[in-house]
């Protein structure tokens, strides 16, 4: 076989997030494309989380659409997930407690082996982590060396309970399944006296034994955290909000070795202020948050605009208005991140579909940054910053590149006769940081003359204004063109739009209706802003048809397209309640469109 | 060495004549002079407001920001270099309504910046309404029955927030106020100034003639600041309700704590902004390392 799919839930507080991570993990290690989703909701015990686990030989951006396996800690979340089952899957349970019928089903006293074996209850999640192993016929001979890895600040006694609990994971569902499970990646044979010898590739090297180490298994916001790190940030701001959270967690735990400052401040409109401040003497700067605390950082943003500070804002994109689903996703924030702030200054806008992306959406970022001297916004949605990407290591270290600058050089200056805001043709004047000798660099809110001081002329009222919007042309041209995925010398009559995390699901929905016969292509915009009019426009033909695939309800790409380039699209896929697109919902939506 | 007149710019000043805040001007023009520190070692972030417009007239660097803003933007100057001086300015409603968060925070936090506040009880920029320091019953055009709420206390909110330098001027004091400012200047920490600045057009009470018949020295009292007690009770000496008797000028309270920007963090007071990627002066960010090893590392983790 070539795919396999779990599903791993639990109430919250259950480490479902260690289950997940650790068995994708070894599965990457063990050659495989993995990819991991999480569906949590906003409370911190109980409920219902669960992740799905998508196992494959080819790369995979998007959930699978039935599961063979289901690992549920709680029985009572059994019944609710029967549809998302193929009709052979296997269950994996607690052993008391009312199921539903006619499932396949693995009934293991998973409490009683983590507290036998993990001394502890909380072990449920290294018992679930073995069988879960077990199923998918995987050695689990790595797991010691991965929990001492995740555990490592936790102590070896620690380390070696949740070997022993996985250990009797695994040994549990051997005995129950003997050579039965349908579902083994690898062929051999599971039982103890063989392990390791008949598995096939179903082994998980030890790190950096394996042939695959050039594999990673990533979430999107630790990708775009890494993503800024390499592009040389210093300091990093937020304040806690979903799904921004773990950008400037990630940035905490490496503060150390990377030299960040990273600041929880008292609210998001201090977050965004003090990065501005610390734009403004000379760090690289960054800050994260979703879409109700960009809403207070707005009068920033404008203010990064006036003040031509090169600045980065992360915005999650989660559904709204106001408190909407915490911890849920949605693209409802596009235009929105287009328009914010009050006043007209120029922004480029980044939407990455994929950890990869996030990596280089941060580079990318500093750059247009840096050298335009003007806010960027990376806008994501929280399907793409928590979901688990398998990426290629060596491709994010490539990415690495040194931002330009343009920046004035004191020895050409007469003492104290910089003027911050001089005007030029490209609308970027040569930069100074506060600090330099006989020098003095002021950065002013209000309008201001070239030296950087209060003004109310009309003249100089237009040179600004046309001096800071300038800079909108430059980075139109630093933009990359939308990504065209197309088949191999087909012409396509549909193009199917879309942007961020939709990539994955549209591309692979695109596969499955060219092989029924439909001639679609996708366009991907990881470059929402300044829109690619000119490439977009050269993209669709007149006979072409026209449609976007999109989280929100309004259609908001599609009214971008109409907009900036009077492209008109004939209908949108859509969907808002809070979860990704599925590739078959994406799939039936495109060919009920296009048919 | 700079003097005085090294501290003045070309900037054409809108304050209206006789107003009180041409006095912390020039009080502090005069204490940056004598604290011996050159223009360009100095930034000066402004808020919005006539008070913060004073960002545009010392003759420093300056970011002059937003409304109430100018301590985050201050403490993110700082984060980034800690070599600058840094100096925050605001009125009261800059500092103590819309950025009142901002202000408590950083009493907590404890940076090393002198934040200056011009309190004039009223909003002069925006012509005349009540100020979150306008006395009980104050009168103005959306307040024509008086103000409904007592004063805010900065100096008894600072103290209560465990600020490490709280201290009250006047400008009409003007040898006072620049000795008080050259104490913030080198003060380690947050020094705090609330500044008595009659604004001589909108404000009819709190008049130079009505503070100078109030204040007095605390300097010339028996008094120890480095005794909060003893601080808080001279914090409430102004009343939020009822008579005025007399207003204490000088420092409340002045302790030593370890500043924000050298506390126990990655760097410790390094200059980011230095060691960081963005190029200052001549040298070219395409020369400054990535932290490469840094990266290769974590991507370690992931595998």
């Amino acid at each position: 076989m070539n795919e396999l799919d779990l599903i791993v839930a639990g109430q919250a507080g259950q480490g479902l997030q260690v289950i997940s991570r650790t068995l994708a993990r070894m599965l990457v290690r063990a050659g495989y494309h993995v990819f991991v989703s999480q569906d949590v909701m906003s409370r911190i015990r109980g409920g219902h989380n669960f992740a799905r686990v998508r196992v494959s030989t080819a790369p995979v951006a998007a959930d699978g659409d039935k599961a063979q396996i289901l690992v549920a800690l709680d029985p009572a979340l059994v019944a609710r997930h029967v549809p998302d089952l193929t009709d052979d899957a296997v269950v994996v349970t607690e052993a008391t407690g009312d199921l539903p019928e006619n499932l396949n089903v693995v009934r293991l006293p998973l409490a009683e082996l983590a507290r036998e074996h993990g001394k502890d209850p909380v072990m449920v999640n290294a018992v679930a982590v073995g069988a879960s192993l077990a199923l998918v016929g995987l050695d689990p001979a790595g797991l010691e060396e991965m929990f001492r890895s995740q555990f490592a600040g936790k102590g070896e006694d620690v380390v070696k309970r949740n070997v022993a609990a996985a250990e009797a994971g695994f040994r549990a569902v051997v005995e129950d399944q003997k050579r039965c499970c349908p579902h083994r990646l690898g062929r051999g044979d599971l039982s103890s006296e063989n392990r390791g010898q008949s598995l096939g590739i179903a082994q998980s090297p030890a790190k950096g034994q394996s042939p695959f180490s050039d594999r990673v298994l990533v979430a999107g916001a630790e990708a775009l955290a890494l993503g800024a790190i390499a592009a040389g940030v210093r300091v990093v701001t937020g304040y806690p909000m979903s799904p921004a959270t773990p950008i400037v967690e990630y940035c905490f735990r490496h503060a150390q070795e990377a030299g960040l400052i990273v600041e929880q401040t008292e609210d998001e409109v201090s977050a965004a202020n003090l990065a501005v401040g610390a734009a403004f003497a000379g760090a690289r700067s960054m800050v994260c948050t979703a879409g109700g605390g960009f809403c207070l950082m707005n009068e920033a943003l404008s203010l990064a605009g006036m003040t031509e500070t090169p600045l980065v804002l992360c915005v999650g994109m989660r559904p709204g208005p106001a408190t909407g689903f915490a911890t849920r996703t949605e693209q409802a924030d596009l235009l929105f991140s287009i328009y914010a702030g009050h006043g007209e200054f120029p922004r480029a806008v980044l939407t990455p579909a994929d950890a990869g992306q996030a990596f280089q959406a941060a580079q990318d970022a500093f750059a247009i940054a840096e050298k335009y001297q003007t806010p960027v916004i990376i806008l994501f949605d929280q399907f793409m910053a928590d979901a688990l990407w398998t990426a290629e290591r060596s491709s994010l270290k490539s990415l690495v590149h040194s931002p330009e600058s343009k920046v004035a050089s004191p020895d050409d200056l007469k003492p104290y006769s910089y003027r911050r805001y001089e005007a030029t043709d490209s609308g970027v004047s040569p930069m100074l940081l506060p600090g330099t000798p006989e020098q003095l660099v002021y950065a002013d809110s209000d309008e201001h003359n070239e030296e950087g001081h209060i003004a109310e002329s009309a003249a100089i009222r237009l040179l600004m204004v046309n001096k800071r919007n300038a800079k909108l042309a430059g980075i139109r041209q630093e933009l990359e063109a939308p990504e065209v995925e197309v088949e191999a010398e087909v012409e396509p009559e549909t193009l199917v739009f879309c942007f961020g995390s939709s990539r994955g699901v549209v591309s692979e929905a695109l596969a499955r209706l060219r092989a029924k016969g439909f001639k679609a292509a996708m366009v991907h915009l990881r470059h929402v802003w300044p829109f690619p009019a000119e490439a977009v426009a050269g993209l669709v033909g007149k006979d072409n048809k026209v449609v976007t695939v999109e989280q929100n309800y309004s259609g908001q790409l599609a009214q971008l397209l109409s907009q900036e380039c009077g492209v008109r699209a004939t209908g949108t896929v859509r969907r808002y309640d809070g979860r990704q697109f599925t590739v078959a919902e994406v799939e039936a939506g495109l060919e009920e469109l296009i048919r | 060495m700079s003097e005085v007149k090294d501290w003045s710019t070309s900037a054409d000043v809108t304050w209206c004549p006789g107003c009180g805040n041409f006095g912390v001007l020039n009080a502090l023009k005069q204490a940056l002079a004598a604290a011996g520190l050159e223009p360009w070692q100095v930034v000066v972030v402004g808020g919005i407001g006539q008070s913060g417009k004073m960002a545009q007239y010392v003759g420093a660097n300056f970011l002059q920001g937003l409304h109430g803003r100018a301590l985050p933007h201050a403490i993110g100057v700082k984060l980034a270099n800690p070599e600058l001086k840094v100096i925050a300015v605001g009125g009261d409603g800059d500092m103590y309504s819309e950025g009142g968060n901002h202000l408590l925070h950083a009493f907590r936090r404890n940076p090393d910046i002198v934040c200056l506040v011009h309190n004039n009880g009223v909003y002069g920029l925006t012509k005349g309404q009540a100020a979150p320091t306008s006395g009980l019953g104050f009168t103005t055009k959306n307040r024509p029955m008086g103000v409904l709420a007592p004063a805010f206390n900065p100096l008894a909110a600072g103290l209560a927030m465990g600020g490490s330098f709280i201290a009250r001027g006047f400008a009409g004091d003007m040898k006072h106020l620049v000795r008080l400012i050259g104490e913030a200047l080198n003060h380690r920490g947050f020094g705090f100034i609330d500044i008595l600045q009659p604004c001589v057009t909108y404000n009819h009470v709190n008049t130079f003639a009505y503070y100078r018949e109030r204040v007095y020295d605390l300097g010339l009292e028996a008094h120890d600041p480095s005794d909060a007690d003893a601080a808080r009770a001279r914090a409430l000496e102004w009343p939020a309700e009822g008579e005025v008797k007399q207003i204490p000028i000088g420092i409340f309270y002045s302790s030593r704590r370890e500043a924000y920007e050298s506390c126990g963090r990655p760097g410790q007071g390094v200059n980011v902004a230095k060691a960081g990627t963005v190029p200052q002066s001549t040298r070219s960010a395409v020369q400054s390392p990535f932290p490469l090893d840094v990266v290769k590392r974590a991507l370690g983790e992931f595998e």
